[in-house]
């Protein structure tokens, strides 16, 4: 093994020491915080008080992350497999305009319009009835847990998307071409050739918008109403009310255990990878 | 030659804007409209009768979330023995009250001018800690039940009545819980001085740890009337629902309310009832840090922004908020329009009976915490 040079080592220094200071230190310092008792000994009281004022909070926000997640995944695929193997093209270069504009878009700006698209007499359900679809007294609200993961999955849709259209574009054209002249459809084309090639980079899409779904705070603050509702509202809440950093903290640990497992998954997954290849 | 005759302008240009140029910074706690208030008609209004003096407004955000962060700041900066970069905080009860305990902000009221109009008792007493003397009210804001009278001929007078009328009528009514701002917390507060026992004694203490085991019931009531409202995204949510028709009846902030249907974003015909036995109000306060750098420019400040004319123009007309002062003071100084709009539907007598302070501080974060604990949970 090559001795690491000390020129190298400075060179990384900077970006080290920025590591160091802005994340290492600041997660040390939560962690830290989460564990202690205001006496000072080591203790899981904050834990226990935020399973008691937050336990279907925890649920709801691990129900809306995976949902957004997997419903992610499913519009990402048909996209993108309409970007890559679709004969129409008008609809493909329509599509193709189209997709990445929500990528643009802030998700609290994104928020700040759902909120007035979804709600029961919102811009969506007025529409509908303007276009005889529906009648006035069948709206209802979509300012709720599904207001949540339709913002969500808008957002996300076309940063996964954008992943997986170009891992699909640099596959060989020749197995895909192979799978057509033997007479399967382009269905079948897309779940048995394409996806298991790029199923890598559909995975690191999901695990991103996974976590960063599960650190945003304005889209369940601004959409939906505050019962049940995401752990960041709730961190927000304790700090600004109680200022009680100590719970808030808690409910950070849970957020990374639950982003770590994600983590872990993927990672597991692609070191068997390397280990086959 | 030329050059350094224009040289030396330059430089007594400069020197002349150095010496002048002194700034104001005042920071706020409180939606958008508080920065507005100051950035558009307070701060201007000052610099005019002080030339050369600039006013800066920070907002620092919504609820006592906005005032806990400058309670940070200005906490950080004492111990770091520094100067506070704010010279005017406006600051909601519960942090003014642990700014005096920390001695973060000066004892300034008995040398001001106007300080001899505040007359209301949350001047001196702040959720139970004594104030008096640190702090001068900006305003007085009052939550209420604001209705649709087309849908509703006989709104309830109380808060039995109001949950009745919700059984009967469920999702009709809306309020945004306790984490979507501060309107919905006055309307949980509210519900259990109702329901909870001993009302006077959360507003005034003392405080006893024990109490909260007997809001029980309360809660449990709460948790079944939750059944049947519409939970709103914050304060402007429940007013935005109220104006596309989604809810009847919800818990708003006067002033917003009043605000809000001048713009045009509320029907004209809406109206407000304040219920039995009542639903808590709070002022903002001004205050100065303890250590400023421009301790005299901030007291003149705050006695221009409390005189009757500043508290008759700014405040009740302008911001459809209550005076900070006296209202006595202010006659004479409004017409009888803006009078008679403010009190409309909030007669003063249903506003001295009816217009509760907020719980004292360690109630007040007990009723969120088991609210948290028993309804959301």
């Amino acid at each position: 093994m090559a001795k690491p040079s000390f020129f190298g080592l400075l060179l990384i220094a900077p970006a080290l020491a920025m590591i160091g200071a802005l994340f290492l230190y600041p997660l040390g310092f939560s962690l830290a915080s989460a564990f202690t008792e205001p006496g000072g000994g080591l203790s899981l009281t904050h834990f226990q008080k935020a399973y008691e004022l937050y336990s279907t909070d925890i649920l709801f926000t691990l129900f809306i992350v995976v949902v957004s997640t997997l419903l992610t995944g499913l519009f990402a695929i048909v996209i993108s497999g309409i970007l890559t193997l679709g004969e129409t093209p008008w609809l493909v270069a329509a599509l193709r305009a189209l997709y990445r504009w929500p990528l643009f878009i802030p998700f609290i700006v994104a928020a700040q319009c759902m909120r007035t698209f979804l709600a029961k007499n919102g811009l969506m359900n007025n529409s509908f009835v303007a276009l005889g679809l529906m009648e006035p007294l069948q709206a209802t609200s979509f300012l709720d847990w599904r207001g949540i993961i339709i913002t969500f999955v808008w957002k996300q849709v076309p940063f996964v998307t954008l992943m997986l259209a170009g891992a699909m574009a640099s596959i060989d054209r020749a197995t895909i071409e192979a799978g057509r002249n033997l007479g399967a459809s382009r269905v079948r084309v897309l779940i048995e050739l394409v996806l298991p090639q790029v199923s890598q980079t559909l995975l690191v899409g999901l695990v991103l918008s996974f976590v960063t779904m599960l650190s945003v705070l304005s889209v369940p603050m601004m959409v939906a109403g505050s019962q049940p509702t995401m752990l960041t509202v709730d961190m927000a809440f304790r700090i600004n009310s109680y200022g009680d950093y100590a719970t808030a903290n808690a409910l950070g640990v849970i957020s990374y255990a639950i982003a770590g497992t994600v983590a872990w998954i993927y990672l597991r997954h692609s070191v068997k990878r390397e280990v086959q290849a | 030659m030329r050059k350094s005759l224009l040289a030396a302008g330059l430089a007594a240009l400069l020197l002349s804007n150095a010496a002048s140029a002194q700034t104001l910074n005042v920071a706020t706690a409180g939606d958008q409209n508080m920065v507005d208030y100051i950035k558009d008609y307070l701060g201007p209004l000052f610099e005019k009768s002080h030339p050369g003096v600039k006013v800066v407004a920070v907002g620092t955000g919504p609820g006592d979330g906005g005032s806990q962060k400058i309670f940070e700041k200005l906490d950080a900066q004492k111990k770091a023995s520094a100067n506070a970069d704010f010279d005017v905080v406006v600051v909601h009860q519960k942090a003014a009250g642990t700014m005096v305990q920390e001695g973060l902000i000066k004892k300034y009221r008995d040398s001001l001018p106007t300080g001899k109009l505040v007359t209301r008792e949350s001047a001196t007493n702040a959720l139970g800690t004594d104030v008096s003397g640190y702090v001068m009210p900006m305003f007085h804001s009052q939550t209420a039940i604001a209705y649709n009278p087309d849908l509703i001929k006989n709104p309830p007078n109380n808060y039995a009545e109001l949950r009745e009328w919700v059984k009967k009528n469920p999702k009709q009514f809306g309020y945004n819980g306790i984490k979507g701002g501060m309107s919905g917390v006055a309307f949980v507060t509210g519900w259990i001085s109702a329901f909870g026992g001993d009302a006077a004694k959360l507003e005034k203490g003392p405080y006893d740890a024990a109490t909260k085991a007997t809001w029980d019931k309360a809660m449990a009531d709460l948790k079944e009337f939750n059944q049947n409202v519409v939970i709103t995204p914050g304060n402007a949510g429940t007013l935005d629902m109220l104006n596309r028709g989604e809810i009847a009846m919800g818990p708003v902030w006067v002033d917003m309310f009043y605000t809000w249907k001048a713009d045009g974003k509320l029907p004209p015909n809406m109206r407000l009832k304040l219920v039995s036995p009542g639903m808590p109000g709070q002022p903002m306060y001004y205050a100065i840090p303890s250590k400023t750098a421009q301790e005299k420019l901030a007291a003149e400040f705050i006695a221009l922004a409390t005189s009757p004319d500043v508290q008759a123009e700014g405040i009740v007309k302008r911001f459809n908020w209550y005076p900070g002062i006296d209202a006595k003071n202010l006659e004479g100084k409004l017409d009888q329009a803006a009078w008679n709009q403010l009190f409309a539907d909030i007669p003063p007598d249903t506003l001295a009976s009816n217009g509760k302070p907020f719980p004292i501080g360690p109630y007040f974060n007990d009723i969120l915490e088991t609210y948290e604990k028993k309804v959301a949970n």
